[in-house]
C-alpha cells in the first residue's frame, strides 16, 4: 500500500504542490489526470525523491518517510521499491537494450548475472523486444525505446512503477504499441501511478483516477464517476477539452 | 637554402631514440592529470564545499599562466622547499638528488590536471541530467549511477577533447629542455651543436612531433569510432 | 645558490617585469593580426574547396598544429635568414621579435582557420535556405545570416585562442627577446632569487590573463543575447551545471568535432 500525506513541493516562491494526500491500494492503477502546471510530473518525482519534497508523509508498504527529516538510506529504500519510466525514455544510451534492464538487477539487487540475463530476456520478450536484445538505445525507435525503459522497470519487481507522462514524447503512430503493454502489465495486478495525457486509455486501465489542479487534487473516484459525472468545475472545463472516445485507445 | 638530407637523416635517427622520454612525459602527466581533473571536476560539479573553491582557484590559476611559469615554480620552488625541509629534520636527501625528470611529472601533471578538468567537466554537461535520474530510479546510489552510467559517457563524450590534451601535453613536453631533460628537442640541440646544422636538426624533430601528432588524432579517432556506436544520434 | 625565500622580492619583480608587460602584448597584438589574417586567407580556399590551395592550406594547419610552438620559433628564426639569403635578401640583421611575430602569427592562424572554417560550417543550411526562401542574394544571405551567426559560435573559440596565445609568447624568451618571461630570467641571474622571480612572473601573466578573459567575456555577452533564452532555461537543473558551459574545450567550438587533420 501506497500512501501520501500532505506532500508540498515549492520552486522557489512558486509553490506546486500545496499539501497533497493519496491513497493507492495492492495491485491498484492510479491514474493522475490535470492540465499542464497542474504538479502532476513533480508529485510522481516526489514519490521516488527525484525531487525533493518540502514537507510531509510517503508511505510505500513497510517503508516510512519523513520528508522533513528524509536520510539518505531512506530515500535509497524508497527507490528501492519503486521504479520509474519516463517521459523521455532515459535508457542509458551507452547500454544495450538488456544491458538496461539488466543494470539494476546486477548492479542494485546484486542479482547474479546469469539470473539478471534471463529475466531481462523475459521481459524483453514480454514487451516484444525479444529480437532488439543487443541494439543501442540510438538504434530503437522512441517506441521500442519506451518499451525497453518499461521493462526495465519491471525488471526490478517494485512495488509500484511511476509513469510519467510515458507516450507524450512519441509520434501518434507509436502511441498505441506503448499503451498495449502498459496496458497488458496492469492486468497482472502490478501496482502503477500514471501520469497521462490519452484520456481513452486513462478510463481503461485506471481503478482510480485523481484529478489535479494547481497544486491541489480538486476531485478523486472511480473512472466512470469522473469521466461521466465529475463534480467539479474545473474538472468539467478539463475533460470538456477532449473527446470522449480516447483518440488512440485500442 | 642548403638542406642536408643526410644530417637530417642522422638526426632524425638519433633523436628517435629518445622519444620514449617524450612519449613518457606525455602519459604520465597525461594519466595524471587525468586523475587530478576527474576529482576537480566531479568536486565542482557537486559543489562539496570548501574543496569546491579550491578546485576552482586552482584550475583558473594554472589556465591564467603560461606552462612554462609552473614548470619552474616547481623545479625551484619543490628544490627550495625539499631542501629547507631536510635541513631541518637532518635529512641526508637533496634536492639535487631528485631527477630533472621527475618534476616535469610533477609541472605537467598539475597543468595537464587544470586543463583535464576542463574537458571533464564538459563532458560531464554533456550526459543528459535523465541518465542520473534514471539510474537513480532503479536505486543506484550516487557514487554507482556515476561510476557506472555519468563517467563512461562523459568519457565518450570528452574524447575529442581528450585527444587535444595528449596532442598539448606531447607539445609542451618539449619545454622539459629548460629543466635539461633530454627528450626530443633537447635532442635536436645537442645533435645541431656538432655541425651547427640547427635548422635541419629541428626540421627532423618537427617531423617527429607532427607524426606523432598525428598518430595520436588517428588512434582517438578510431577509439572514437567504436566508443560512439551507441551516439549514432536521434532515430526517435 | 640559491637564496632563501623571500617575498618581499616577489613585490619587488612585479613593476619590472610590468615595464616589458609592453613587448609581450605587442608580441601577442602582433601576431593575431598577422594570425587572423593567414587564418582567413587559409580558411578560404576549404570553404570553397579550391583544388590544389585546400590542399596546402590543410598541409599548413596540420603541420602548425601538429608541431610544438617551440620548434616552429627555432624552425623559422635559423631557417628563414638562410631561405632568404637564398633570394638574395639579407635579413640578419632584422630584429628578433619580428621573427618572433611572423612564428607566432602563422602558428596563430592555423588556429584562426579552423575557428573560421568550424564556424561557418556550424551555421546550419536550414539557415541559407531560408534566406534564399525570403529571396536574398548570395551575399546578402552570407553577410546578413551566415556571418553572425558564424561569430557568435566562433567568439568563445576566438577567446581562448587569444588567451592561449598570450600564454604562449612566453616561449619568445629561447630567442632572447626580453618579454616577460625573459625579462624574469634576467632577473634571476642578477639577484638569485628564482622562486620569487618566476612567481611574480605568474602572477603577472594571471592578471594580464583574468583581465582579458574577463573583458573577452563581456564582449561575448553583448555579442550574444540571441543566445541567451537558452542559457537562461539551462539555469533549472541546479545541482548538475553552473552554466559556464561553453568555456571548456581550450580550441574547439562546444560539442563541436574537431575539424582539420583529414588530409
Amino acid at each position: 500500500m501506497i500512501q501520501l500525506k500532505g506532500i508540498t513541493k515549492s520552486f522557489g516562491r512558486q509553490q506546486v504542490l500545496k499539501g497533497i494526500g493519496l491513497t493507492v491500494e495492492k495491485g491498484e492503477v492510479v491514474v493522475i489526470l490535470g492540465p499542464s502546471g497542474s504538479g502532476k510530473t513533480t508529485l510522481l518525482r516526489c514519490i521516488n525523491y527525484l525531487e525533493k519534497p518540502g514537507g510531509g508523509e510517503i508511505r510505500i508498504g513497510d517503508c516510512r518517510v519523513d520528508c522533513r527529516a528524509a536520510s539518505k538510506k531512506d530515500i535509497r529504500e524508497l527507490r528501492k521499491r519503486t521504479a520509474m519510466v519516463f517521459q523521455q525514455y532515459n535508457l542509458f544510451r551507452h547500454k544495450t537494450a538488456l544491458e538496461n534492464v539488466m543494470e539494476g538487477l546486477v548492479v542494485v539487487q546484486k542479482v547474479p548475472k546469469e539470473e539478471a540475463r534471463a529475466r531481462s530476456v523475459q521481459l524483453l520478450e514480454k514487451v516484444g523486444l525479444g529480437a532488439k536484445l543487443d541494439a543501442y538505445p540510438s538504434q530503437l525507435s522512441g517506441g521500442q525505446q519506451q518499451r525497453v525503459g518499461i521493462a526495465r522497470a519491471l525488471a526490478l519487481n517494485p512495488e509500484v512503477i511511476l509513469f510519467d507522462e510515458p507516450t507524450s514524447a512519441l509520434d501518434p503512430e507509436l502511441v498505441g504499441e506503448v499503451l498495449a503493454v502498459i496496458r497488458k502489465i496492469a492486468k497482472e495486478g502490478i501496482t502503477m501511478i500514471i501520469v497521462t495525457h490519452e484520456m481513452g486509455f486513462a478510463q481503461d486501465v485506471a481503478n482510480h483516477v485523481i484529478f489535479m489542479d494547481e497544486g491541489v487534487v480538486v476531485e478523486e473516484g472511480r473512472p466512470n464517476e469522473i469521466f461521466t459525472s465529475p463534480k467539479e468545475e474545473r474538472t468539467k472545463q478539463f475533460l470538456k477539452r477532449f473527446t470522449p472516445e480516447g483518440v488512440y485507445s485500442i | 637554402m642548403k638542406l642536408d638530407p643526410s644530417f637530417i637523416w642522422t638526426a632524425f635517427v638519433q633523436i628517435l631514440s629518445v622519444i620514449p622520454t617524450t612519449l613518457l612525459i606525455t602519459a604520465v602527466s597525461v594519466v595524471c592529470g587525468l586523475v587530478i581533473g576527474t576529482a576537480a571536476a566531479l568536486i565542482r560539479t557537486f559543489r562539496v564545499p570548501v574543496l569546491s573553491e579550491v578546485a576552482a582557484a586552482y584550475v583558473i590559476f594554472i589556465r591564467g599562466t603560461p606552462m612554462i611559469t609552473h614548470l619552474l615554480l616547481i623545479y625551484f620552488g619543490l628544490s627550495l622547499g625539499v631542501d629547507a625541509l631536510s635541513k631541518q629534520f637532518g635529512w641526508a636527501f637533496r634536492s639535487s638528488s631528485i631527477p630533472m625528470i621527475a618534476f616535469a611529472f610533477i609541472a605537467f601533471s598539475i597543468t595537464a590536471g587544470a586543463y583535464a578538468s576542463e574537458v571533464i567537466r564538459s563532458g560531464l554537461l554533456a550526459v543528459n541530467r535523465g541518465q542520473l535520474e534514471a539510474a537513480h530510479s532503479i536505486g543506484m546510489t550516487t557514487g554507482q549511477a556515476l561510476r557506472r552510467i555519468v563517467v563512461p559517457q562523459a568519457f565518450a563524450a570528452s574524447l575529442p577533447n581528450v585527444s587535444n590534451l595528449v596532442v598539448g601535453i606531447l607539445h609542451a613536453s618539449s619545454l622539459a629542455f629548460t629543466v635539461s631533460v633530454v627528450e626530443v628537442t633537447a635532442k635536436a640541440q645537442i645533435v645541431a651543436s656538432t655541425n651547427w646544422k640547427f635548422f635541419d636538426a629541428y626540421l627532423a624533430a618537427a617531423l617527429i612531433y607532427w607524426g606523432l601528432t598525428l598518430l595520436i588524432e588517428r588512434a582517438s579517432a578510431l577509439v572514437e569510432k567504436r566508443i560512439n556506436i551507441y551516439y549514432r544520434g536521434g532515430v526517435a | 645558490m640559491e637564496q632563501p625565500f623571500d617575498i618581499g622580492y616577489v613585490f619587488h619583480f612585479i613593476p619590472k617585469l610590468l615595464s616589458t608587460l609592453g613587448t609581450t602584448l605587442s608580441i601577442v597584438a602582433g601576431s593575431l593580426l598577422l594570425g587572423l589574417a593567414v587564418g582567413l586567407l587559409a580558411a578560404l580556399p576549404r570553404l570553397y574547396r579550391v583544388p590544389v590551395l585546400q590542399r596546402v592550406s590543410r598541409l599548413y594547419v596540420s603541420f602548425f598544429r601538429g608541431t610544438p610552438i617551440l620548434i616552429q620559433l627555432f624552425l623559422l628564426y635559423f631557417g628563414l635568414p638562410e631561405l632568404l639569403k637564398q633570394a638574395g635578401a639579407d635579413i640578419s640583421k632584422t630584429p628578433v621579435i619580428v621573427f618572433v611575430i611572423l612564428t607566432y602569427g602563422l602558428h596563430a592562424g592555423a588556429s584562426v582557420c579552423e575557428m573560421i572554417r568550424a564556424a561557418v560550417t556550424a551555421v546550419d543550411r536550414g539557415q541559407v535556405e531560408a534566406a534564399y526562401a525570403v529571396g536574398m542574394t548570395g551575399y546578402r544571405a552570407f553577410t546578413r545570416i551566415v556571418f553572425p551567426q558564424a561569430i557568435a559560435i566562433a567568439l568563445p573559440v576566438f577567446s581562448n585562442l587569444l588567451l592561449a596565445l598570450t600564454k604562449e609568447t612566453s616561449l619568445a624568451f629561447t630567442l632572447g627577446v626580453m618579454e616577460m618571461t625573459g625579462k624574469a630570467q634576467s632577473l634571476t641571474t642578477l639577484t638569485q632569487h628564482f622562486l620569487e622571480a618566476y612567481l611574480a612572473l605568474a602572477l603577472v601573466y594571471f592578471a594580464v590573463c583574468f583581465t582579458m578573459e574577463k573583458l573577452l567575456l563581456r564582449a561575448e555577452r553583448r555579442l550574444l543575447k540571441h543566445e541567451r533564452q537558452e542559457s537562461e532555461a539551462r539555469k533549472r537543473f541546479r545541482s548538475w551545471k553552473k552554466l559556464q558551459w561553453r568555456r571548456y574545450s581550450p580550441e574547439f567550438p562546444p560539442g563541436g568535432r574537431r575539424q582539420g587533420y583529414e588530409a
